[in-house]
């Protein structure tokens, strides 16, 4: 008996596994098609907007100027060994702007953000808000979904931007201040070392991530059951997948570029 | 009025068009300007140019002036050889004098390539956009090896014959007779130092 229920217990979780892409494919394409139809809700895009972008300044700065100190101080442990430390600079350069700029920042705004996403959402289809939206023929993808899509997928790119300078500036702090090299040199072996593909590579996961987020997150709060406690677990769940498909994304377009653009 | 409703675009605004600077500050500085300051492009033709690629720098006089730009590989028919030529660019303030020489040159530990072009003397004749040179083609790093092993090879072969005592080199070392034939004539002279302004009388 053991047996017959674990299996019927993987297979209650791999259909839960397919209904759940399956939502998230239908709200996606709902989504991009709301999204160019008009008529257009800027004034709720931009509340949006600022929610992601302006309010989640402060903590991603905070983070990518930690990220910045962590990472030189941990490359200057060996690259001292090796004197060899004027390469701080382009490993800096090139992990902040290729991955860790896009991946942190998707990480801070998903759990900042997505979460918060969720859990109105999920309060709004409790208090049965979104039936009432129904009721008075307003589209709920297109009144609540689609200014959050636009809004993360135009404001991550942008924050990212951000992160990458202020990462940057992060390392720069310690090996000025701390390991001697010039600022000059500092700044000609970072901007030496990197490519365009490597900014916009970066860029374009950025895009990627803010659409997952916001696509995750509305998903999740759109489908909550139950009172009070049906949105905190939809929110953990969203926090969490949007994390898992966050770094399975960005695994895949890693190697996507990698064997784009060599 | 401009901050009632408005107000919520404008720090949006604001906060996108800083964004912008980052990414034009991001994309001048890549580009380090170079893009967009005028140069010209002249062609070099090497046999071999040990792996360099678009992009690698161009030194004149040591200086970097500018950048391979295009690799093409061709085939001559009337010579029977391949050509490859390189197509560089150079800033516009640089002349180059037709008699310089071109090769390339290797740069630090991690091997990377560049070209190296070294002045000539001629001022009165510079090379002119789209015009030609002829480089001078690196040694392979294989033809070295094989130099520095026939080298190796015949030191080798020598020093095991003087090992082996054989030839006048290995004999002078192993061999105690000369040896001894010296010392006997030393002491011999010791002896008689009479035989040293002894003259043989000629035989008639």
């Amino acid at each position: 008996m053991m047996f017959t229920d674990f299996f019927i217990t993987i297979g209650h979780r791999i259909i839960a596994c397919m209904i759940f892409f399956g939502g998230l494919s239908n709200l996606a394409a709902q989504t991009v098609y709301l999204t160019f139809k008009p008529p257009y809700k800027w004034q709720r895009i931009f509340e949006q907007a600022k929610k992601a972008g302006n309010e989640s300044f402060p903590i991603v700065a905070l983070v990518a100027l930690f990220i910045g100190f962590i990472f030189a101080l941990q490359t200057a442990y060996f690259m001292q060994r090796i004197g060899s430390e004027i390469y701080i600079a382009s490993l800096v350069a090139l992990t902040v702007v290729r991955e860790l700029g896009p991946v942190i920042t998707a990480l801070i705004v998903a759990g900042r953000v997505g979460a918060s996403n969720t859990a109105e959402l999920g309060s709004m289809q409790v208090t049965e808000q979104i039936d009432a939206l129904e009721t008075l023929a307003t589209n709920p993808v297109k009144y609540l979904v689609v200014p959050r899509f636009v809004a993360l997928s135009i404001m991550l790119p942008v924050l990212t931007l951000y992160a990458n300078i202020i990462g940057i500036l992060g390392s720069y702090i310690i090996c000025v201040f701390k390991l001697g090299i010039t600022s000059s040199m500092y700044m000609n072996v970072t901007f030496e070392a990197l490519l365009y593909k490597d900014l916009f590579t970066g860029l374009f996961k950025a895009w990627i991530f803010g659409m997952v987020i916001a696509l995750i997150s509305c998903y999740e709060g759109f489908n909550v059951e139950g009172g009070a406690e049906g949105v905190g677990k939809a929110t953990t769940r969203s926090v969490v997948f949007t994390f898992i498909m966050i770094i399975a994304a960005d695994c895949f377009f890693t190697a996507l570029f990698y064997f784009i653009f060599p | 009025m401009i901050f009632g409703k408005t107000k919520l675009e404008l720090k949006v605004g604001i906060f996108v068009f800083v964004g912008l600077v980052i990414l034009a500050i991001f994309i001048l500085s890549i580009g380090g300007f170079k893009t967009w300051s005028s140069g010209y492009r002249i062609n070099v033709n090497f046999n071999f140019v040990n792996g360099v690629k678009v992009g690698a720098p161009v030194r004149f006089s040591g200086v970097d002036v500018g950048e391979v730009k295009k690799v093409e590989l061709s085939f001559l028919p009337q010579e029977n050889r391949s050509n490859v030529r390189l197509v560089i660019w150079l800033r516009n303030n640089i002349t180059i004098p037709v008699d310089s020489s071109v090769w390339v040159n290797t740069l630090g530990l991690l091997g990377e390539k560049y070209v190296e072009i070294m002045p000539g003397t001629n001022y009165s004749d510079c090379l002119k956009a789209n015009q030609s040179l002829t480089g001078k083609d690196p040694l392979p790093m294989h033809q070295i090896f094989n130099r520095a092993e026939s080298i190796l090879h015949n030191l080798d072969n020598g020093i095991a014959r003087i090992v082996n005592k054989e030839g006048s080199l290995g004999k002078l070392i192993y061999d105690d007779d000369v040896y001894n034939q010296l010392d006997a004539f030393v002491a011999d002279i010791r002896k008689n130092p009479w035989k040293l302004f002894h003259k043989v009388k000629e035989k008639k």
